[in-house]
């Protein structure tokens, strides 16, 4: 179980026992600037599972692994949801993934693999543990009671263009009294194939946890087998990389701010959003040969280098879409028939977005101040990370100017870049195996807010564990807590304000 | 996407070796190498063409990439018989086409989808409209690798379309599974569960290259 982290590496690991985590794990994340970044399990060497958290330390980019190995054959620990409440959907996650309770988790049910779809004792992560898998319990929604009440299932299929997910919404006449989010219906198996595909496809597989995020997904994948390996990638290739990230953020929330005016029928949204969102995946397609910057981000660096033609394109392309965003984006966050629908809708209070550890442009818009830019190396970052932008209010209108301020810090950082690229290679060559009993992990800012890859090798190198975890797995409750009290019509801006990624959950 | 191009092959097979889901097969015919690259399974990455030592694989830019028939997808460098037309959606659907998206995991798929009813691919044009209910709904058009969990909303959805009806299948994981093929999730596409018009590849694919498939679809040459 003991991890051969080097000297000076980020990451220390602690031991612990499952009856010690749990305090552990409260008492470090007590002190300022810590959170939890992940809680999972994995099947160490002699078949034991053992039950890890990630605690990141945001004022110094560094981490602790706090390991808890379980007694052979033992598939149950002390549940720390109610110490941490960050932990709940982990926790769950982590239950049916590898036949592991958490005993005493105040909701305990399962969270992708639900019955019937999926035998109770699948435990599709647990292949070589020790003992008989705990089956999950069949999922059963929380009933509101009270005269009046009545139930809106919606989903998994809606009535747009959207992923699936079921939100089942308990009302007193329009008003929500209550939200459950029961999602699972992409589950693809991820992290399983991850872990069997040879080192060099794992890319591919990591890009594919959402899609709409390949740029983060391949930047966090990077990162974390580089430091692995102790490879630094060169700066022109952590320059290109940094682009891409921003082009990514520059295109989702330029898409969002558009969908959003849509959400409350102002048409401008609809109309002149979208068309300056596909000048941004113009920049994507010059920089990488592809919209949506697949396969562009690899270990070592970039796939392939710019020239000057195409580099001089770019900031031609990107200037004229700076000119546009000036002119667009006051349409809607100076317009009072907006701001009347946005103000005060879904709010969610500062202390809850921190207890559920928020993270992102909805974490940022309830008053947090965590933008892993800011904190963990990746691509120019640190160094170079903007002002996090941030608002209080934690409603509607916060999340959507926490987009309109990232919109230009992330053209800022683009043009940055662009116009002094740094002159080097834009890859290096990397080891085609990983050192024995290691683990990596790459965190990266991604434009719906921290992302995390976390690898952990067997004795031979093998990747014996691959976690990812998704923006969004923080902040599907922060949605569901957001709209309680309001109108039922106000769902999707609501649900549009957040964006979250409904594949990036399920895997 | 990759293509197979009349450049005599030497059979190294690195291609083959490099690609993450297998798409490409070669054979040895006497003294020439038969090399055939399945496009529903290629995700479009483009390792093969970067190690192609002879240019028998070569980046192919055009957009127009659907087939009305699976078998279609297969590239080979081989002469072949051309195969005759495959039939195509016929009358109804000719001027009009009402599009029930569903969605099983491939979000990039989705915006590009969404991309094709922007102002700048502007699929009503063509008589196109994504509609909220199978029941208004002419076509059914899928993205994403259909885990086991989105099988029964699928074929319920599915269920629900009044005949005659299409499937649009959109995207290599639409289309096979792509890279998750094969897992415990059973995420194989949506080419076994239901008749499918038109075929779609790429992850994701361009929004040209969708309504190259809708038009596909409806029974239109798709330029």
């Amino acid at each position: 179980m003991t991890l051969n982290l080097p000297t000076g590496s980020r990451y220390q690991q602690t031991e612990t026992t499952p009856e010690a985590m749990a305090e552990t794990v409260r008492s470090q994340l007590k002190k300022p600037g810590w959170r939890l970044g992940h809680l999972t399990a994995r099947v160490l060497a002699n078949g034991r599972l053992a039950l890890e958290a990630l605690l990141l330390d945001t004022a110094t980019g560094s981490g602790v692994i706090c390991s808890a190995a379980l007694p052979d054959g033992v598939r149950e620990y002390p549940s720390m949801t109610a110490l941490v409440p960050a932990a709940h959907w982990m926790e769950r996650a982590a239950g049916e993934m590898f036949g592991l309770r958490a005993v005493g988790h105040p909701r305990w049910k399962t969270l992708r693999l639900h019955a019937p779809v999926w035998v109770p004792d699948l435990a599709p992560l647990e292949s070589g543990a020790s003992g008989t898998p705990i089956p999950c319990e069949p999922y059963a929604f929380m009933k509101v009671k009270g005269e009046g009440i009545h139930e809106i299932p919606v989903g998994p299929i809606h009535a747009g263009i959207i992923e699936p997910g079921h939100f089942r919404f308990s009302c007193m006449g329009e008003i929500i009294t209550n939200l459950e989010i029961r999602l699972g219906y992409q589950h693809r198996g991820l992290e399983r194939r991850l872990a069997e595909a040879p080192l060099a496809q794992t890319r591919f597989l990591a890009e594919s946890a959402s899609t709409d995020t390949a740029a983060g997904n391949a930047l966090a994948h990077a990162v974390a087998v580089e430091q692995m390996l102790g490879v630094t990638p060169p700066p022109r290739a952590e320059a290109l990389r940094t682009i891409a990230l921003e082009i990514e953020r520059l295109a989702n929330h330029i898409g969002d701010l558009g969908a959003l005016a849509g959400d409350i029928g102002y048409n401008i949204g609809p109309t002149l959003f979208p068309p300056m969102r596909g000048a941004a995946l113009a920049l994507a397609q010059t920089l990488t040969g592809n919209r949506r910057q697949r396969w562009y981000i690899v270990p070592g660096g970039v796939a392939r280098d710019i020239d000057d033609a195409r580099r001089g394109e770019m900031i031609e392309g990107l200037n004229a879409l700076h000119k546009q965003v000036r002119r667009h984006v006051p349409l809607i966050l100076e317009n009072p028939g907006v701001l009347d629908r946005m103000e005060g809708c879904g709010r969610l209070s500062s202390a809850l977005a921190k207890d559920f550890g928020m993270v992102g442009p909805a974490g940022r818009a309830s008053g947090g101040r965590y933008d892993a830019r800011a904190a963990f190396p990746h691509g120019i970052y640190p160094a170079g990370a903007p002002v996090a932008a941030r608002y209080t209010e934690g409603d509607v209108l916060a999340r959507a100017r926490v987009r309109a301020d990232e919109i230009e810090s992330s053209i800022a950082i683009i043009r940055a870049l662009l116009d002094d690229l740094p002159v080097s290679p834009a890859r290096v060559e990397i080891a085609g195996v990983l050192p024995p009993n290691a683990a990596g992990i790459g965190v990266v800012e991604a434009w719906r807010g921290e992302l995390i890859h976390w690898i952990t090798t067997d004795e031979t190198g093998r990747i014996a564990r691959y976690a990812i975890k998704d923006p969004s797995l923080n902040n599907w409750t922060g949605l569901a807590i957001a709209v309680r009290g309001n109108l039922i019509g106000d769902f999707p801006v609501c649900n549009k304000s957040f964006n979250l990624s409904y594949c990036g959950n399920d895997l | 996407m990759p293509a197979v191009t009349a450049a005599p092959c030497t059979g190294c097979a690195e291609c083959a070796g490099v690609c993450p889901t297998q798409a490409i097969a070669l054979a040895q015919d006497g003294a020439r190498t038969d090399v055939s690259l399945d496009r529903g399974l290629c995700v479009g990455c483009n390792l093969c063409v970067e190690t192609c030592p002879t240019g028998t694989i070569a980046t192919d830019r055009s957009t127009r990439t659907a087939t009305r028939r699976r078998e279609d997808l297969v590239l080979s460098n081989r002469a072949i018989t051309p195969r005759p037309a495959a039939p195509s959606g016929g009358k109804p659907f000719r001027r009009s086409l009402a599009v029930r998206e569903v969605s099983t995991g491939d979000s990039a798929a989705d915006l590009e989808v969404i991309a094709t009813t922007n102002a700048v691919f502007d699929v009503a044009r063509l008589g196109v409209q994504f509609v909220a209910s199978p029941r208004f709904a002419d076509t059914l058009l899928v993205t994403g690798p259909v885990g086991r969990a989105m099988r029964e909303p699928l074929l319920r959805c599915y269920d629900a379309m009044a005949e005659p009806r299409l499937v649009i299948a959109v995207g290599t994981s639409a289309i096979t599974g792509g890279l998750y093929r094969g897992g415990y999730a059973e995420a194989n596409g949506v080419t076994d569960l239901v008749p499918v018009s038109s075929f779609v590849p790429g992850d994701p694919p361009h929004p040209w290259s969708i309504i190259h498939g809708i038009l596909l679809g409806m029974g239109r040459d798709g330029g």
